[in-house]
């Protein structure tokens, strides 16, 4: 069989020397169930050792090896390079600051995830107080998908809002503060809820739904973040009906249940 | 005026909301039989009867619904189209501007169904 040659047109910024990226053009054999990580291993390994790119498991777990190719944010360790032509263009992940070549800075990405508070609020306290949390099926799955999130920060990549306003928590921190208010083990959900209806919040989404396409972990972060609307709504308009509970200065015991504390 | 909006958030996107499943399944309803299917004469309509129903309070709660919902929906994602084309400077005029328009309609709308 006839060797298979591609041409990997690859983002290149080395923050010492340049002042704008480039890109450079790699010609590689490749092989047909190549993902387009295999490339990259390939091109790092035996033809130019300077370049640089993050990755860790190869099994679309840990979420380190996504990137623009050909425009769209893919997964690249999942990513087939056959279902691409001759040339396959492999950039950064666009909405990031770039590290250098396709590394991108994840810092705020990290600051965000931690504002929405993604742990059980009250979990130790409420075991205490009732035994052993117990939770049905029928409650699990209504949170279960949202915590399939690996962090891959595609559907940042996609957002148009996230392009746009700074202060956007976007899709990924959103959902997962919306997978905790759906865990009935928790008990953070009013404090939570202010800060997913605040500046930046839930309603700064205008559903273009890209992160949910773009997932490559099936999770409907779009989706997410329309319930966390309407949630917010009706807890808007329960204000009217029942007195409105203040929200509670959050307690050493409660942030002892932030992991990494306590 | 931002700040006033983003208080406003729940209200407007429930308006949205409304306006969205109003948009999507009431008013292609009215339009292709009120606007399509009479004029055309595919169905007759007794135009006493049909005042009579929407003079009647659900009657008038309908049409009020069925004219403002949709001006807030389309307020609201006239609004988002300008902010992912990366108009958050000016969104405190554009939204104030659009909802102001979505309020007046409604206004408007009020007036058309008392008059009725």
């Amino acid at each position: 069989m006839a060797e298979q040659k591609k041409t990997l047109v690859v983002t290149r910024f080395d923050p010492d020397r340049d002042q704008t990226p480039t890109t450079r053009e790699y010609e590689i054999p490749v092989e047909a169930d190549w993902k387009v990580l295999d490339a990259l291993n390939y091109i790092k390994a035996q033809v130019d050792p300077t370049l640089s790119h993050r990755w860790s498991c190869r099994m679309a777990v840990c979420g380190s090896c996504g990137m623009n190719v050909n425009g769209e944010p893919k997964l690249t360790c999942k990513q087939p390079l056959s279902a691409y032509g001759e040339r396959v263009e492999v950039a950064p992940l666009a909405n990031f600051p770039v590290i250098r070549d396709l590394v991108v800075e994840m810092d705020g990405f990290m600051e965000r995830l931690k504002q929405v508070k993604p742990w059980i609020i009250e979990a130790k306290e409420e075991a205490k107080r009732e035994g052993t949390n117990r939770q049905s099926h029928a409650e699990l799955m209504d949170f279960k998908q949202f915590s399939m999130c690996i962090n891959c920060m595609l559907c940042y990549a996609a957002c148009p809002v996230v392009a746009n306003e700074p202060d956007y928590l976007g899709p990924a921190a959103l959902a997962l503060g919306h997978r905790y208010n759906q865990d009935t083990r928790d008990h953070g959900g009013v404090e939570r809820n202010q800060i997913l209806r605040d500046d930046g919040g839930v309603f700064s989404c205008s559903y273009a739904n890209e992160c949910s396409e773009v997932c490559p972990k099936g999770v409907d972060p779009a989706g997410a973040i329309q319930q966390a609307k309407l949630n917010n709504v009706l807890d808007w308009a329960k204000r009217f009906v029942v007195p409105r509970r203040k929200p509670r200065a959050p307690t050493a015991a409660a942030q002892s249940d932030e992991p990494g504390r306590g | 005026m931002r700040a006033l909006m983003l208080k406003l958030e729940p209200i407007i996107w429930g308006l949205f909301g409304g306006g969205m499943f109003v948009g999507a399944l009431l008013l292609p309803a009215f339009v292709l039989v009120l606007g399509v299917l009479a004029p055309l004469g595919v169905v007759t309509l007794d135009t006493g009867a049909l005042f009579a129903l929407a003079r009647h309070p659900l009657g008038r709660l309908v049409c009020l619904v069925t004219i403002a919902l949709p001006l807030w929906a389309g307020a609201h994602q006239l609004r988002h189209i300008f902010l992912d084309f990366g108009g958050l400077r000016y969104d405190g005029f554009l939204g104030a501007l659009l909802y102001l328009l979505a309020l007046l309609g409604s206004a408007l709308g009020i007036v058309a169904v008392w008059n009725l």
